[in-house]
């Protein structure tokens, strides 16, 4: 698996005091940065920028049985179009392919991993490979005459990022064992966050908040009815969950342990540090990346973790509406030593830092890639810097005709 | 314990989540988000407050309560048995 978080980031601290927040009680929400998507920068410059390295590491035989592209995203540019085909014509994929895509709020990516587990267990297509790209992105607009994001509401506007995951799912998992049957899911009707409209994020931050709590003990309480002898404080050695900022993750992480697992307040603390701020560190820095915020998580705990032995993580998906999952895999030192391979800490540490001038001309800008765009030419000298952070070809959106897409590498 | 002392209940544990609080008067009226608590704050709040009480219900319910006051009433209600 890789991830890919764009080529800009802001300072979230530095965002909310632009912004005028209260920031008394702001540390306690665990942000420190967040990716922004420039207008040259897509759904699928974030996708293809994850699978490339994936991708280029398979022989051509092996990429040939990449039998199906699942897209996970909740953010579309178009309502039937499915963004796998242009994964499967950038990537260069074998034509006999299942394309589609997949929509579930943040829990997209967790459905999608687990749509491509079952493909590959059901073995109608033995040493078939799925490649799966939970690819999520949030642009903020300003609007003249618009009404101000206020309140709670306005600490979206720090915590939603940008970013990707990709991941190659075969009967040869070489970075996170699926436990088979591990799964306990839990979902019901809820309206509590949604994208109701092209380009506009509504909701309840409070009511998503509690949901998500109350969805993370349901969920684990059916995991551990169906699995013999599993308990929350010993079964895993780490925990990796859907994270919108830190601090909710943290929230979650205290409600289970005192009401599943009966922990004191101070366990509960140190077991935090110890088997939940792996997961952390990648989110921290990238935001809230929807779909692709838990598969980001487990990436983290595979980085930051350690894995001298081979160890379980437990992994639970919140996606708003409602669904959840809570399920675990094994990792072992080769999964740590790949994932470490692909030098994700220091592809953030990278990414170009925007001035509060530069992200405020970015919001004005951002209409031009709005969704239902016809046509439009991306203007390459914006914020021209970011460009080229990576020092490897890096993939863009040049500019949109009739509706399609075309990109661009840039070395 | 009735709808006051669940009131009383709600009011410690927000003023050990928020410690700006110090000795203020508080009252039914008064809504956390108005006091300064964020999300984060406020789910604390209610969960300690469930746990004190040992109440098991779904945290997403108590989103109907707009002050401290309509939460105890909820919580009571939920704690008599009848549903809110």
């Amino acid at each position: 698996m890789n991830v890919y978080a764009g080529t800009a980031r802001v300072d979230v601290e530095a965002l909310a005091r632009h912004r005028g927040l209260d920031m008394t009680r702001f540390a306690n929400l665990l942000m420190k940065e967040k990716t922004v998507a420039l207008p040259y920068e897509d759904p699928i410059t974030y996708g293809v920028n994850a699978a490339k390295p994936l991708v280029d590491a398979l022989t051509p035989e092996e990429r040939d049985r990449i039998e199906v592209v699942i897209t996970c995203t909740e953010s579309a540019f178009d309502f039937g179009k499915s963004m796998s085909t242009y994964f499967h014509k950038l990537l260069d994929l074998n034509r006999n392919c299942r394309l589609f895509e997949l929509k579930n709020a943040c829990y997209s990516g967790v459905a999608g991993l687990q749509t491509a587990a079952n493909f590959v267990l059901s073995s109608v297509s033995p040493g078939a490979k799925v490649l799966l790209i939970a690819t999520d992105i949030s642009r903020f607009m300003t609007e003249e005459g618009g009404e101000g994001l206020t309140d709670d509401w306005s600490f979206f506007e720090p915590s939603s990022g940008a970013g990707a995951v990709a991941a190659l799912v075969s009967d040869q998992p070489h970075v996170f064992r699926i436990d088979v049957g591990a799964s306990g899911y839990y979902g019901y009707e809820v309206m509590d966050t949604c994208r109701p409209a092209p380009d506009k994020e509504a909701g309840d931050a409070d009511l998503s908040l509690l949901s998500y709590l109350d969805c993370c003990e349901k969920a684990f309480m059916e995991y551990q009815s169906r699995v013999e002898g599993a308990d929350l404080a010993h079964t895993f050695t780490y925990l990796a969950m859907h994270t919108p900022f830190g601090g909710m993750v943290k929230g979650a992480h205290r409600n289970i342990m005192r009401k599943v697992a009966k922990a004191r307040p101070a366990d509960i603390d140190e077991d935090f540090d110890r088997r939940v701020s792996p997961s952390l560190h990648f989110n921290q820095r990238v935001g809230n990346t929807m779909g692709a915020s838990t598969l980001m998580a487990i990436a983290s705990t595979i980085q930051h973790g350690d894995f001298d032995e081979p160890r379980r993580i437990g992994c639970f998906s919140y996606g708003s509406g409602c669904c959840s999952e809570f399920f675990s895999g094994i990792v072992t030192r080769e999964g740590q030593q790949r994932v470490r391979a692909q030098g994700i800490g220091d592809q953030l540490n990278r990414r170009h830092s925007l001035s509060m001038k530069e992200y405020d001309e970015l919001l004005a800008t951002n209409h031009l890639v709005k969704f239902g765009t016809r046509n439009a030419s991306m203007d390459p000298s914006f914020v021209s810097p970011a460009r080229r952070v990576h020092g490897r070809e890096t993939l863009f959106l040049k500019e949109i005709k009739e509706f399609h897409r075309e990109y661009e590498w840039v070395s | 314990m009735n709808k006051d002392d669940i009131l009383e209940l709600i009011i410690k544990h927000a003023r050990e989540v928020l410690p700006s609080l110090d000795d203020r008067a508080l009252a039914g009226t008064d809504s956390l988000r108005d006091l300064g608590a964020n999300s984060m704050d406020r789910s604390e709040i209610v969960m300690m407050t469930l746990e004190t009480l040992d109440i098991d219900m779904p945290l997403a319910e108590t989103i109907k309560a707009s002050n401290m006051g309509e939460l105890a009433a909820l919580l009571a209600d939920r704690k008599a048995g009848t549903p809110a």
